[in-house]
């Protein structure tokens, strides 16, 4: 027993205790190999999963490193077994490795002729293979790229890329800093990348993904298809890159629903590209008939189905994806892994808000106790819309007018699931609402004149939900949101972390009818920020209408 | 003294040879023998001497077969000549088991033993008969040279297409007399040649030691090996605790044949955590130690000895495991699915003979091989060199595995190498050291606002139980993360904790502040918990009348009735409603009785019967026949009849044509007796008589009459009145 800061469970996790001395120092030796799970305030939580250990040898490290750190912080004595399964699963990484050879093309080389002839009978694995060339050698059809490395992770031998990527077509882009300069985190990040050929940058959101972006692009300097949620978004990415680097307007298309500009830089929506005309994907021959020198995935955790697919064509490409977190709610983290490419980058929330790079901030529930009518009427509602019912009680929209009154000096947003409730309350509070069919220009308007303070006060629907830049926003109250989608509370607290310009901290609100499902999906939503280290404060309705906050 | 026989041998021992003797060989006093002859017989029988080989390592076997080669009376001198000369080192030890013994002209062995081990000792053939001249063997002509060299180290015995025109090679040796013809297809080789072919040795290598031990990696610090040793036994003894008490809450139930079911066993290995092979040896091993018994409802169920067991210090709990697993003779490896066939743990099928003596070798060859982890394939190969166990074909190295997967599960070794605990249990001194080197057990928690409870150590007893209660374990090992959610408090509420408690306790335990969504789910569930009432009950009796209701409570006659009311218009009671309705009526009320519907029931009811009509049988009496069943019979008699009278004349025909014995079916044997009695009584008569085997047998009887199935007559064989039953009678002829 060496009082260390951390302890090694038998299901592989590991209990950081953060009050200790040596933590600090004690976390940045695991993060390299340990996902972060949960960090609330006293013990954080990392765990030993496959796809962190082969992260962590894809940087450079090794199992006696690993192995080495976990026994010199351990508190207790680290299970033997885990000892031998971190060096049976670091050793597995590496073994294969692909690379590029200039007679055959693509090969899969292998140290361990063992596990070549292992996964050439693989049943998945075979028809992606071309001649055998010697016994620790096989050709590999260049086209089957990615879905050999996607085959490779699923049978537990990921294949190490050497293959190496095409420069593209090169376009001159810098950064441009006058006034700002880049964040020592983000320039971390973006040289991790860089370092590593392709893969994933995670940070939270209001961190400045889009610069970490705008840096790969510099080190690039070729023409770049960036990947964002929606056209909002997309307008946001083409004015932050007007800002930050050395591009032009004309150096810039969008390649959305509205408009289909090619340029050196392109910026393209999810949606456009996985739109499908008389049964076939009509715009995924953007990916391929120009040549890209870097792709960007922005929100990587919400990638969809058909755009992996791609992905898997274009793996000479360099490929960066961009995301606050890994945790995607289908459980696809291997095919980010194989495909986009391992983690390059990570770093927990409070880190940096302490540094001051993102607002803090503090969460409110706020419990509404439904009235004796409403009550019964939930009670008597079908189960389908028990939900709703509860969420779109009136007296919720009561206590959102009583603390958009309290806060009337500040930004405030309002966001909300169910269109009919937001109606509602855009009317009630006399303020503007922006939903899924509010033309795009009117968008801009409105998040321009909010930024500029000329409103104080926006109802938004779950178009709100990503990468919509509103530095000033303070205040955030939830009113109803999708169920118990975890991302989504992530996302919609995300909105509101931009650092303010006087260093006030942030108010997020989640208005929740007690005794309710409304309460249980809350509960489930509020996991992952009290796991990210933001607690909830519990008040009561009546505390808001008497005015104790 | 003259020593003639292994009697005598061991007449003349000294009181310290003896006691080797009995030391190697313990069985040999138990029972102590009355006498030095029963001695000898004893120690010259064939189990006890097969225990005593079994005993030997591969060298002191080598050279006991080299001794059974060597025609008595032998010398240390060939036995070397015959191995290798470090064989002398080894005959005084052979000498002290009895298993040879120094007669007065030379060394000599047991006879039992020679026959114990085979007449084909080390793939040798039998002595030749002629005088050989094992000089030509070196000028052999190829093609028999090969033949020789095949056969040189066994098996003995050769096979040739036949033996009367063998090919060259063989024609050479049969002449020469280095074959010898066994059969139409086989020959022999004597032991002489194949000792000279095998150059003067017995064995093809001399395994003089031990095979070299190789390690996975070397040890460089003791301290390393106990950390990882203390983990295993902390986590050990926490697996046996949660097993316990897992099983304590949901017993599971024994399988028909005995032993945990798959499925049982699948939950439990899900349960700690660890594979099936673990669980069941965790399983087997509180069963051994008598933690888990099987009662005789056939439910798998923690004993007593559990209790006592929890409040002792870690180093007893610890021996009371690890003694327990050194004696036993069943081996839970073999549990799970072999050969597709399902082995239960706690099962009847696990029991090996050998388990405690190949555990006890393993732990001494850890002991003798502490500088390292020792691969499991090498520490296989010494140990099937320290005990070759010929009889049963060698040690199953499974079983070695086994024991060395167990040993590291237990702590006994860790990484792999023996740790001091180990050491201590082997040479069975003070295991104390465990108890300073476990952490100290930890009194607090600590609550995080993701309602979660962390204990950063060992959680003490009563802690842990609470905690138990109050939240879900969700990680285990050296910490314990807990999580409450609302059905864990509505779970400590069910076992009559108020919200209150709870929270006091959670204060009082926490280092942390509590946090206030806890709180908040505490006083939620408390709040909601109870509200619904679920209960039991016979009969109600309600009425809208709160008067009555007060009336019927307060009423005298009605005392003892246990009428409880739950509402002010509903009481409640445990008697039947009939009982009920009778009691009210005597004591002067006017009830009427409701269905469960509500419905007032008035009057007597009219009831029917749910089930099908089923008139009883008719017994003793049979109807009249109709005329259509009449025919019918009489038909299907005259058919009958005449096929087998047909069949009968044909085998008549048939039987006479061999001369043999009449056959005739039971209808007719009968009435040719009974016929053959009426008509000509004191004539004998010829009948076959079939055993109870169905053999037929010919008896010549005179018939006195016939009984209740059977023929009572003379046998003229025998010249008794015998009973001969009549279906059994196959044939009759009067002769």
């Amino acid at each position: 027993m060496n009082n260390g800061p951390l302890i090694v469970q038998s299901d592989k996790t590991l209990l950081l205790d953060i009050d200790h001395p040596d933590s600090v120092e004690c976390r940045r030796a695991i993060a390299p190999f340990a996902e972060l799970e949960r960090s609330p305030e006293h013990i954080h939580t990392y765990r030993l999963t496959n796809l962190g250990l082969w992260n962590a040898r894809a940087a450079g490290h090794d199992a006696e490193l690993v192995i080495d750190t976990l026994i010199k912080y351990s508190r207790y004595a680290v299970p033997h077994s885990i000892l031998i399964d971190v060096a049976e699963t670091m050793s597995r990484y590496g073994r294969l490795r692909l690379e590029a050879d200039p007679i055959h093309g693509l090969i899969l080389v292998t140290t361990d002729s063992a596990v070549l002839e292992e996964v050439i009978r693989a049943k998945k694995i075979a028809p992606l293979l071309g001649p055998r060339i010697d016994k620790e050698t096989i050709a590999v059809h260049p086209s089957q790229r990615g879905a050999i490395k996607q085959s490779l992770l699923r049978l537990g031998w990921p294949a190490e890329d050497f293959a190496g990527y095409v420069d593209g077509q090169a376009h001159e882009i810098a950064l441009k800093e006058d006034g700002w300069k880049i964040r020592p985190y983000q320039e971390l990040a973006a040289e991790g990348f860089w370092h590593g050929g392709s893969g994933v940058v995670v940070l939270p959101c209001g961190a400045g993904k889009t610069i970490v972006g705008a840096a790969a692009m510099a080190h690039a300097k070729a023409t770049t298809l960036i990947l964002v949620t929606n056209t909002v978004a997309a307008r946001q990415w083409r004015d932050e890159l007007l800002r930050r680097t050395t591009l032009n307007e004309d150096e810039i298309g969008e390649y959305s629903g509205a408009k289909k500009e090619i340029r050196p830089v392109t910026i393209a929506t999810y949606q456009v590209m996985t739109k499908k005309k008389n049964g076939v994907y009509a715009h995924l021959d953007l990916f391929d008939t120009h040549d890209w020198g870097l792709i960007i995935y922005d929100e990587v955790h919400l990638l969809p189905a058909p755009i992996f697919r791609f992905t898997a064509d274009i793996q000479s490409r360099r490929r960066l994806g961009l995301t606050a977190t890994l945790v995607r709610e289908d459980g696809m983290e291997g095919e980010v892994f194989s495909l986009i490419g391992p983690k390059r980058f990570d770093v927990p929330w409070k880190e940096i808000e302490s540094q001051g790079y993102i607002a803090p901030a503090e969460c409110i529930e706020v419990r509404v106790n439904l009235s004796e009518a409403e009550r019964l009427l939930y009670a008597t509602a079908e189960p389908e819309e028990k939900y709703r019912y509860c969420s779109t009680t009136k007296t919720k929209s009561e206590v959102v007018q009583e603390l958009v009154a309290y806060h009337a000096e500040e930004q405030i947003l309002v966001i909300g699931q169910y269109i009919t409730q937001l109606d509602e309350l855009s009317e009630t509070l006399g303020v503007p609402l922006i939903k899924g069919d509010t033309p795009v220009k009117e968008r801009e308007r409105l998040f321009a004149a909010f930024r500029t303070g000329e409103i104080t006060c926006l109802v938004v629907s779950k178009v709100a939900n990503f990468s919509i830049d509103l530095p000033d926003a303070t205040i955030a109250i939830q009113v109803s949101g999708a169920f118990g989608s975890r991302q989504e509370e992530a996302q919609r607290l995300g909105r509101i972390l931009r650092p303010k310009a006087d260093g006030r901290s942030a108010i997020f609100y989640s208005v929740v009818s007690r005794d309710t499902v409304d309460q249980d999906f809350a509960a489930n939503r509020q996991r992952f920020l009290a796991e990210q280290g933001y607690a909830y404060r519990i008040i009561d309705a009546d505390d808001v209408f008497q005015g104790k906050m | 003294m003259e020593i003639r026989s292994f009697a005598d041998y061991l007449r003349g021992l000294d009181d310290a040879a003896l006691l080797r003797l009995f030391t190697h060989r313990a069985d040999l006093i138990s029972p102590v023998p009355p006498d030095m002859a029963s001695l000898a017989v004893r120690a010259s029988s064939a189990p006890s001497l097969a225990r005593a080989i079994d005993a030997l390592n591969a060298w002191q076997f080598q050279v006991l077969e080299a001794c059974t080669i060597a025609s008595e009376p032998f010398t240390e001198k060939i036995v070397a000549t015959l191995t290798d000369k470090p064989a002398i080192f080894v005959i005084p030890g052979l000498i002290e088991r009895g298993l040879i013994y120094p007669a007065d002209d030379g060394l000599r062995m047991p006879t039992t033993l020679r026959e114990l081990l085979g007449n084909e000792v080390a793939q040798l053939g039998p002595h030749s008969m002629a005088k050989l001249n094992l000089k030509k063997l070196s000028d052999a002509p190829p093609s028999a040279k090969k033949i020789l060299e095949a056969m040189a180290w066994g098996p003995p015995r050769g096979t040739v297409t036949d033996i009367k025109k063998p090919g060259a090679g063989v024609q050479w040796c049969l002449e020469e007399g280095f074959l010898i013809p066994y059969s139409q297809t086989i020959v022999v080789m004597p032991r002489e040649v194949a000792i000279a072919l095998r150059g003067g040795k017995v064995h093809k290598e001399q395994r003089v030691n031990a095979p070299e031990a190789s390690y996975t990696f070397t040890a460089k610090d003791r301290k390393n090996i106990n950390s990882a040793a203390i983990a295993n036994i902390t986590t050990f003894l926490r697996w046996v605790e949660e097993v316990l008490n897992f099983w304590a809450q949901d017993p599971p139930t024994a399988l028909r044949s005995g032993g945990l079911g798959v499925r049982d066993l699948k939950a439990l290995a899900l349960h700690i955590g660890v594979d099936e092979s673990c669980a069941a040896f965790v399983a087997e091993l509180c069963y051994i130690s008598a933690l888990l018994t099987i009662d005789p409802d056939d439910r798998i169920l923690p004993t007593t000895n559990f209790d006592i067991w929890l409040t002792q210090r870690p180093s007893d709990k610890w021996l009371t495991l690890v003694s327990a697993w050194l004696s036993t003779s069943r081996v839970s490896g073999l549990a799970g699915n072999e050969d597709s066939k399902n082995v239960a743990p706690l099962g009847p099928e696990l029991d090996r003979v050998n388990a405690a003596s190949v555990r006890s070798l393993v732990l001494s060859l850890l002991q003798d091989h502490r500088d390292g982890a020792i691969t499991p394939d090498s520490m296989v190969a010494i140990a099937s060199w320290h005990r070759p166990s010929k009889r049963i074909g060698g040690i199953h190295p499974s079983h070695i595995l086994f024991t060395l997967r167990e040993s590291e599960w237990l702590g006994v070794t860790g990484q792999g190498v023996i740790s001091d605990y180990g050491l201590a249990l082997v040479k069975q001194s003070s295991l104390e050291q465990i108890d300073s080197d476990l952490p100290e057990d930890v009194d607090h928690i600590l609550i995080q606002s993701d309602n979660t409870a962390i204990a950063p150590g060992p959680l003490a007893q009563e802690i842990a139980q609470e905690m138990a209660l109050l939240a879900d374990v969700e990680s285990r090992g050296g910490a314990t993360v807990f999580r409450f959610t609302d059905s864990t408090i509505r779970r400590a509420l069910d076992h009559g904790k108020t919200g209150d408690e709870i929270a006091r306790f959670l204060k009082a335990t926490s280092k942390t502040p509590m946090p206030q969504p806890l709180e908040y789910l505490i006083t939620d569930v408390a709040k909601k918990h109870g509200k619904l009432r679920v209960g039991s009950t016979t009969s109600f009796i309600r009425c809208e009348d709160q008067s009555v209701i007060v009336a019927i409570l307060s009423d005298k006659k009605l005392d003892g009735m246990g009428f409880r009311r739950i509402a002010t218009e509903v009481l409640i009671s445990e008697l039947e409603v009939d009982d009920a309705v009778n009691v009210l009526r005597n004591a002067g009320y006017l009830p009427a009785v409701e269905d469960s519907k509500g419905i007032l029931l008035s009057g007597t009811r009219i009831m029917r019967s749910q089930s099908k009509a089923r008139p009883p049988r008719i017994v003793g009496e049979i109807d009249t026949p109709t005329d259509i069943v009449l025919e019918g019979a009489v038909r299907v008699l005259r058919t009958g009849e005449k096929s087998s009278h047909r069949q009968s004349t044909l085998r008549n025909i048939s039987s006479s044509a061999l001369g043999e014995l009449p056959r005739s079916t039971a209808n007719e044997t009968l009435e040719l007796l009974s016929h053959h009695l009426t008509h000509s009584a004191d004539k004998s008569l010829s009948i076959g008589y079939a055993d109870n085997n169905g053999l037929i047998s010919h008896r010549i009887v005179d018939p006195l009459k016939l009984s209740a199935g059977t023929l009572v007559a003379r046998d003229h064989a025998t010249g008794e009145i015998t009973t001969f039953r009549i279906a059994r009678i196959t044939g009759v002829a009067s002769l």
